[in-house]
């Protein structure tokens, strides 16, 4: 099979796959970021909430359960880093880094303590959720395209849409912008920033749960330690690529989504490693960050002389 | 003109612990005039406008916004008594364009409660075409010029619905051109009704917009006067105050040979601009040149300048024989060129690290503090506790963090260090900010022992009195330029608040 | 020195209580016993020589990785990639021990460990030349490096650097290579001499020499400082100094890597997992940044690992419980407000002042 032979429709649904979970944990970043809060947190929540809803679905066998597992969990993260950082007055980096090792450790160890199951957790009880076939699209041209993909996919196009709505087009929005790029203007017109940082933070808590719980809950119904492998943080950098908009954030995300999926059907043309396969997000990733650093460095616009 | 008074502020009084910044004020403006509010550095006019604008609350006194007393404690009470203030420091959110920053956080919405930016956009150009000034709606505030910057400022208070408007200092950022422009929307506000209240430093700038202006002077109010009937002169010695200058006790300047010798030294600063013009200087060994004038005419960027800090875009900085005008902090601390800097705690001091840390910062290197990159820390804790005696530093030991000081202290730790190490020639500015009174009069002695010593001094200060009383020769500076050259002992206050508004001989 | 000032200590110490609490609690709702779990962590880590001498083992790789942490730190760099460092520092390390051969045992663990040290230094060096010439955040940089890491050597034990057809590791290093083992039934080996040694020296040239002093100029906080005024004042680089410190602290972090292979493990395999890299974070910043705190802190941390593996041994406990822990210790300290707070209190005032009389 020829390496061109891979972009087909196959591909383009193996993209939208790959983007949603960066995607979604990317917006959640994209509005923390808007709003001048530093959420390096994310990893930690995606973990808890992913942990949350296989032990809900488990439990209840019910994977709406599960969704409300994994979404406390993300917003109860959330809270533990509001308090530390805005209340208890720490520095945002190292409480966004210690609820990660926290809930790295944490979810580890209540999987091995409750269930006794080290590496990972599966069991046929644990209820995922099933891709929405959509029956109005049978037949037609648009059905390879859009029907058929599990909820994170569909979220990720609602979301990035939504949010884009909100970002420009909403009181709420243009406060979250100003808060972020001058807090002080924001507070002269009035804006109450400390609300807006609590309300982006609880929001993107339980965004970044709904993401964590997709990866336990969608195409596989298990939970594997550390299971988020460092989806957080590169959604923080689309986010950032992307310049914390929800279509740049979700541009940025596809970008990954297409490494991915073209590393995961390169494999089946050429025999690669497949540890070399999963070092793509993250190669891409310092890619990305290395064109960040340069375009920052291009904005400074060199000031012209006007020797009067 | 109509006589109603917009504005009454009586008997304010407003002090901070050891300085009172407002003393008994009465502040007076009629509807619809231009008021302009005139003093130097430290005089209490920000204090005064604080105070109207609910930023601060007086001790004593009382505020009458048309002739109904009001208690002003928040800036949201001022905002809806129709008072607007524009600040120095711009409060724009940068990626915005001007509508959007002037809607901000009371956007208008439309039915689906999503903001209706088009009905937005033409309030604002609505508003602007009234009192005469365009607007671009979609240019964003960052790459907007600092006049088109201040109008949006300008608007937004309209917005608000300001029929009494404050502006800070508006003319420090603009070029002449853009003064020009200010003052056309100044005088159209005014024939549309508004009040507006001017701060400023500069003299000629009254005489030509205000109508009235009130002098105030150490927190008291010297003198009020239609513009028509009074002159740059009255006001400048009504501005600076008493005839004499005090002196610091010291003995006749005996100067030797050149050691610093600018060239027509061009500065720009950090937006690009033009801060320093083609300045000349010379300083002597033995003696102590001084540089005054209101901050913000240059003399950051001419000491950024001549220590390394910032690039000289034109021009030469002679050193005995050597041009240092682009040279490295590290090379011109080699040449035993001191610097107290403007910025005590980011520049002057690691306020993380322990007072003995930031004692040693320019002696580290050498013996008998280290010897082969090992300190003697015995020799180091004698070293920092001599200068914590001979420098007064009040701290219980040197092993405290810097930024459990007080400012003045701090300050001295910084004194301490950089006069420490026998300079040639010691670059001072600001030394004395935020230092109390008897420490003040301690660095003072310091730098003129400096000088008896055969050092040489270059002392920048925005304290007038300051420059004037350690200083053997002033320069003062005025928009990028030395306007002229005067010798403390000879000269009156009200001549040299002349030099500093801009008028040259 | 003011860090370890009386309410620093009393907030480490109250936290610690509370993370009694936290655990008393978690383990109880789990269905266990606390004070059986507390029984065996005891023991696990201080009960006879051979747990003694396994948790001073755990400490060793500890002791190196908060080091490094904290240098990097010092210089105002925010360093969270030392677990990269640390990976790759073991595969070469590891390498190193078998593919070289007839060298004395003297030169032959050196090299090693030099090879070690140089390999980790290098994986810091693209996020240390990024941060400084591009401004790339160096928290993002170093992360994503951890995760490259992990896969990296993952290919390489499994690929170019494999033993044998079957099994995914390189070969066994030679015994010229070792770094010995003194008890019989434990792990401890020589390398914990080396950790502390380089700790010691690390106290050494941060607080005593002028090299030191100059890194710690631009920053020296917990929070990046880095780029400093007051350093350009002064006339020292601070590009310079960040870009050596985080140097450093990758070598400090691929030494400890090495001693791990070339002292316990003795080759580099697939499954192999460190996570020192972490806990050095949170060793350095419980040890307030300084050496000789870190080497404490990493005894008491290694202990404590230790006595979380015979817990997980002997009990239905997870040793994850540790870190679980610790980690809520790290949120206690970390929360500035009470600390700050607690100063209201006279009592406090009066205890921190006499404390800090006898200074410089």
């Amino acid at each position: 099979m020829e390496w061109i032979e891979i972009f087909d429709i196959s591909l383009v649904r193996s993209l939208l796959r790959s983007t949603a979970p960066i995607a979604i944990v990317g917006l959640a970043a994209a509005i923390c970021s808007a709003a001048g809060v530093l959420n390096i947190g994310l990893e930690g929540k995606m973990l808890n909430a992913a942990f949350a809803g296989v032990a809900a679905s488990y439990y209840t066998e019910s994977v709406w359960a599960g969704l409300a597992a994994g979404i406390t969990a993300g917003l109860v993260t959330a809270l533990l880093f509001g308090l530390l950082s805005f209340t208890l007055g720490a520095d945002e980096v190292l409480a966004g880094l210690a609820i990660n090792i926290f809930s790295l450790a944490g979810t580890t160890y209540l999987m091995r303590t409750i269930w006794g199951q080290a590496g990972f957790f599966s069991d046929p009880r644990i209820v995922g959720f099933e891709p929405i076939h959509f029956t109005f699209l049978e037949g037609s041209f648009l059905e390879p395209f859009l029907s058929d993909f599990t909820y994170s996919v569909y979220l990720m196009f609602f979301l990035a849409i939504a949010l884009h709505i909100v970002y420009y087009r909403t009181r709420l929005g243009t406060a979250i912008r100003a808060t972020g790029e001058n807090p002080e203007a924001a507070e002269d017109a009035g804006i109450n920033t400390m609300r807006i940082k609590w309300l982006v933070t609880i929001f993107s808590g339980a965004l970044a749960g709904i993401s964590g719980l997709f990866l336990s809950l969608e195409n596989l119904t298990m939970f594997t330690e550390g299971m988020s492998a460092g989806k957080g943080y590169i959604g923080l950098v689309a986010s950032s690529f992307g310049n914390n908009t929800p279509l740049g954030t979700f541009g940025a995300s596809a970008f990954f989504g297409l490494g991915d999926a073209i590393g995961i059907r390169l494999q089946g043309v050429y025999e690669l490693d497949s540890r070399l396969i999963l070092m793509i997000p993250y190669a891409l990733t310092v890619v990305v960050l290395i064109l960040i650093g340069i375009r920052q460095r291009l904005k400074v616009r060199p000031v012209p002389i006007p020797e009067s | 003109m109509n006589k109603e008074t917009a504005i009454s502020l009586k008997n304010i009084t407003k002090a901070y612990p050891g300085v009172v910044a407002n003393k008994n004020v009465d502040f007076q403006v009629y509807k619809g005039e231009i008021h302009a509010l005139v003093g130097e550095n430290g005089a209490g006019k920000s204090t005064l406008m604080k105070i109207l604008y609910g930023i601060e609350q007086p001790d004593e006194g009382e505020i009458l916004i048309n002739g109904t007393p009001q208690v002003i404690n928040k800036v949201e009470t001022a905002i809806n008594l129709g008072i607007g203030m524009v600040h120095q420091e711009f409060t724009l959110v940068p990626s915005f364009t001007a509508p959007e920053n002037i809607g901000l956080g009371q956007e208008p919405k439309n039915s689906r409660g999503l903001v209706d930016w088009k009905g937005l956009n033409n309030a604002v150009m609505q508003i602007a075409k009234k009192y005469g000034f365009e607007v671009d709606p979609g240019l964003k505030m960052i790459d907007a010029s600092v006049g088109v910057q201040q109008r949006t400022e300008i608007l937004k208070t309209l917005y608000r619905n300001a029929n009494i408007l404050i502006l800070d200092e508006p003319t420090a950022v603009l070029t002449p051109q853009e003064t020009d422009e200010l003052f056309t929307v100044i005088r159209t506000l005014v024939d549309e009704g508004k009040t507006v209240i001017f701060i400023t430093h500069k003299l000629r700038e009254v005489m030509e917009i205000a109508d009235r202006v009130t002098v105030m002077r150490a927190g008291e109010v010297q003198g009020v006067s239609e513009t028509n009937k009074t002159s740059i002169t009255e006001l400048a010695s009504q501005m600076v105050g008493r005839e004499v200058f005090l002196q610091v006790k010291k003995d006749e300047a005996q100067p030797k040979e050149k050691i610093l010798d600018v060239q027509n030294l061009w500065v720009h600063d950090a937006r690009g601009l033009l801060a320093v013009k083609g300045i000349d200087l010379e300083i002597k060994k033995g003696e102590i040149v001084g540089i005054a004038g209101v901050e913000g005419n240059g003399q950051t960027e001419l000491v950024e300048a001549l220590t390394g800090l910032r690039k000289a875009s034109k021009g030469k900085v002679m050193y005995l024989d050597e041009d240092i005008a682009s040279s490295t902090p590290k090379n011109i601390r080699r040449k035993k060129i001191a610097h107290i800097p403007e910025d005590r705690t980011n520049t002057g001091l690691n306020t993380q690290l322990s007072i003995w840390e930031n004692l040693i910062g320019n002696s580290y290197f050498r013996k008998p503090l280290s010897a082969r990159g090992i300190f003697n820390l015995k020799k180091v804790a004698e070293h920092a506790n001599k200068l914590r005696e001979d420098f007064d530093i009040r701290a219980p030991n040197v092993s405290l963090k810097v930024k459990s000081l007080s400012g003045g202290n701090q300050q001295k730790v910084v004194v301490a260090r950089e006069l420490s190490e026998d300079p040639s020639l010691t670059i001072a500015s600001q030394p004395t900010r935020g230092v109390d009174i008897g420490n003040i009069e301690a660095i003072h002695e310091q730098l003129v022992q400096m000088r008896d010593e055969g050092g040489a001094v270059l002392l920048v200060s925005a304290e007038l009195d300051e420059v004037m009383a350690v200083a053997d020769r002033v320069g003062v500076m005025y928009e990028g330029e030395i306007v002229k050259w005067v010798n403390p002992k000879e000269v009156d206050q009200a001549q040299m608040g002349l030099y500093m508004a801009g008028v040259k001989d | 020195m003011d860090k370890f000032s009386f309410k620093d200590v009393l907030v480490t110490v109250a936290g610690l209580f509370i993370t009694v609490f936290i655990a008393w609690v978690l383990i109880s709702a789990t269905g266990n016993n606390p004070s059986e779990v507390a029984k065996y962590l005891y023991e696990g880590g201080f009960k006879g020589t051979r747990n003694i001498a396994n948790s001073l083992y755990q400490a060793t790789p500890l002791i190196l990785t908060a080091v490094a942490t904290l240098i990097s730190f010092r210089v105002g760099m925010f360093n969270i990639g030392i677990n990269g460092s640390m990976y790759v520092g073991a595969l070469y390390a590891g390498w190193a021990g078998y593919r070289f051969t007839d060298l004395g045992h003297f030169s032959h663990v050196t090299l090693c460990i030099a090879i070690g040290m140089f390999v980790g230094a290098a994986w810091m060096l693209l996020p240390a030349l990024l941060r400084v010439y591009a401004g790339v955040s160096e928290i993002i940089s170093t992360i994503i490096l951890n995760f490259v890491a992990v896969l990296f050597v993952s290919y390489m034990a499994n690929g170019p650097f494999r033993a044998d057809p079957i099994a995914p590791a390189t070969p066994r290093i030679l015994e010229t290579a070792e770094l010995k083992q003194i008890f019989p039934n434990s792990q401890f080996n020589t390398g914990f001499f080396i950790a502390v040694f380089v700790a010691i020296l690390a106290h050494f040239v941060l607080n005593k020499t002028t090299f030191g002093y100059e890194l710690r100029s631009g920053g020296d906080g917990l929070v990046g400082m880095y780029p400093s005024r007051f350093s350009s004042y002064l006339g020292i680089p601070s590009d310079r100094s960040a870009i050596i410190g985080m140097l450093l602290s990758g070598a400090l972090g691929g030494l400890a890597g090495a001693i791990e292979v070339l002292g316990a493990v003795r080759y580099f395999f697939q499954e192999l997992e460190f996570n020192q890299g972490f806990d050095g974070i949170l060793i350095g910043i419980l040890g307030k940044l300084e050496p000789i705190g870190a080497i404490i802190a990493s005894l008491f941390y290694g202990a404590i690992k230790n006595g979380g593996f015979y817990v997980d041994y002997k009990t239905d406990v997870a040793r994850e419980i540790i870190i679980v822990l610790i980690s809520i210790l790290i949120f206690f300290v970390s929360a500035q407000k009470i600390v700050k707070g607690l100063e209201k209190y006279p009592i406090v005032k009066k205890m921190d002042s006499f404390f800090s009389r006898k200074k410089m």
